[in-house]
């Protein structure tokens, strides 16, 4: 799959590395690429708190041409567009995402807390996370 | 939830729920409106554990994420860190690992095949497939010190060399015989196919679509096997067994027909054994181990699906950040969906057929 063709048709990405960074219209994006493309299946999402932003990487897989590709997304404000009526397995990864990182993803309505409590403060794998929690202290 | 339908608790200890997944059912009479999993009762915090602790320590706590399956964890953890520190594994060690592998993945289907029959209500054969998973295990204890959970693959190589491949040889004449014996007792059986013919029913466009990998999508018709592109596999041919059934008998035959191509496997890793003698490992100093700064990923086939490790270092001694990808955890996803409009006594057979295993969904 040919990168630069994705960065023709929109101006609004541009490639470092492996990954395909996608500045805006990401669900126009996304849905473009798979439904011309034929990335039928989304592997996973990966989150990643880089402290100043928090980042996520969509791992996008081709099963008839066997290929992969990586599109990464910032998050500004905690919010995202959410991609579960476009990939099902996406539900769970958001999910996941909401109860680790925060992220709240609009559009999918089954976001809850998943490994943690209902009641707890806070989301574990934020990199402020254990400075800011007093119930940690008996560990460090 | 609407509150005319009854709402049925399956689990969290359900004896069939092969560990703590909970299921929330809504019922009209014996028919499931609707499912929704509920998980997290195992969660053990591997992901942010791995930003306290260094390489070498987080280690041996990689079996743990599927204890049926520790090697396939273990392999993917030293892999992704070979992989950033660009080291080569010497031919007798890739084999070495392909062997132990597959190995762990026939005692993996062995102990599903026992599971799966005694959700079905048939208990006598998870004695029978214990009885075989037995003979790996001890081969497994023999070789590693370990039963489970057996921390023998290290970053560059192994622990040390391997032996006794006498004893695997003359497993594979077992497995030979007992899988006839499985046929007999267990496929041809008239209640079993009742129980799973037409039951679960997972069409291929779903099934790529919530991410479903391994063998319950090959079940489903879709040929994608990742062992085909894996290195270590270079040299080995194998056919993955494709089914058409896309129900829970044909998650059942494809991992029986697994067995015989993971007896393939292990055939051609024992004659490649024999030509590479010279053991060597590419070993790192483990104390205060740094990888270079980036992000490096790397998959593997596991029993349940597609496994991935992700790590993001900074140049530090433990990972910025590490991700891991598990089979399961989309196979209970999916389950909102398979259990739709089924009957509650199917419930258990279906859920069973796609084999679930909790430590790895809750991480």
């Amino acid at each position: 799959m040919n990168t630069d063709k994705i960065k023709e048709i929109f101006d609004c990405v541009e490639t470092k590395a492996d990954k395909i960074i996608v500045k805006k219209d990401f669900l126009n994006v996304i849905d473009l690429i798979k439904n011309n493309y034929k990335f039928d299946m989304l592997k996973e999402i990966i989150a990643i708190d880089n402290k100043d932003c928090i980042e996520l990487i969509y791992n996008l897989y081709s099963t008839e041409n066997d290929e992969d590709l990586k599109l990464s997304l910032t998050v500004s404000n905690n919010e995202a567009d959410s991609v579960s009526k476009m990939y099902d397995s996406a539900v769970a990864d958001e999910k996941e995402i909401y109860d680790l990182f925060g992220i709240k993803f609009i559009g999918n309505d089954e976001l809850k807390r998943l490994y943690m409590p209902e009641n707890w403060q806070g989301h574990p794998l934020r990199k402020d996370y254990s400075e800011n929690d007093k119930r940690l202290e008996w560990n460090e | 939830m609407n509150s005319t339908f009854l709402k049925l608790n399956l689990g969290p200890q359900h004896p069939s729920t092969h560990g703590v997944l909970r299921l929330i059912l809504e019922m009209q009479g014996e028919k499931i409106i609707s499912c929704e999993p509920d998980i997290g009762y195992l969660h053990r915090g591997m992901e942010k554990m791995a930003e306290k602790m260094s390489y070498i320590r987080y280690l041996p706590t990689v079996d743990r994420i599927d204890y049926l399956a520790g090697f396939f964890y273990s392999e993917l953890f030293c892999r992704t860190v070979e992989s950033a520190l660009e080291l080569d594994l010497s031919e007798r060690v890739k084999y070495i690992r392909v062997l132990l592998l597959e190995l762990n993945r026939i005692a993996s289907h062995l102990l599903w095949i026992g599971a799966f029959l005694m959700d079905l209500g048939a208990v006598s054969p998870f004695f029978y497939v214990f009885r075989e998973r037995e003979l790996i295990l001890k081969y497994f204890e023999k070789i590693t010190g370990q039963r489970m959970m057996n921390n023998y693959f290290v970053f560059g190589g192994v622990r040390h060399d391997i032996f006794d491949l006498d004893d695997v040889e003359e497993f594979l004449k077992i497995l030979q015989n007992k899988i006839q014996d499985y046929n007999k007792i267990i496929t041809d059986n008239p209640i079993f196919v009742q129980r799973t013919l037409s039951k679960g029913i997972l069409a291929p466009d779903l099934a790529v679509n919530s991410s479903i990998t391994g063998v319950n999508l090959r079940a489903s018709g879709v040929k994608l096997d990742f062992r085909e592109n894996d290195y270590l596999y270079k040299d080995i041919e194998f056919n993955p067994a494709v089914l058409n059934g896309k129900d829970s008998l044909s998650r059942y035959k494809a991992r029986i027909e697994e067995l015989q191509t993971s007896s393939e496997i292990i055939k051609q890793c024992l004659e490649k054994l024999k030509e590479h003698t010279n053991f060597r490992n590419d070993l790192v100093n483990p104390i205060n181990l740094k990888l270079p700064t980036g992000e490096f990923y790397s998959q593997i086939e596991a029993p349940r699906g597609l496994a991935s490790c992700f790590i993001k270092s900074d140049g530090g001694t433990s990972p910025y950040r590490l991700k891991w990808r598990t089979g399961s955890y989309y196979s209970v996803n999916l389950l909102r969906h398979l259990l739709k409009g089924e009957y509650l006594n199917d419930a258990i057979a279906i859920a069973g057929s796609l084999d679930i295993i909790l430590p790895e969904v809750d991480k």
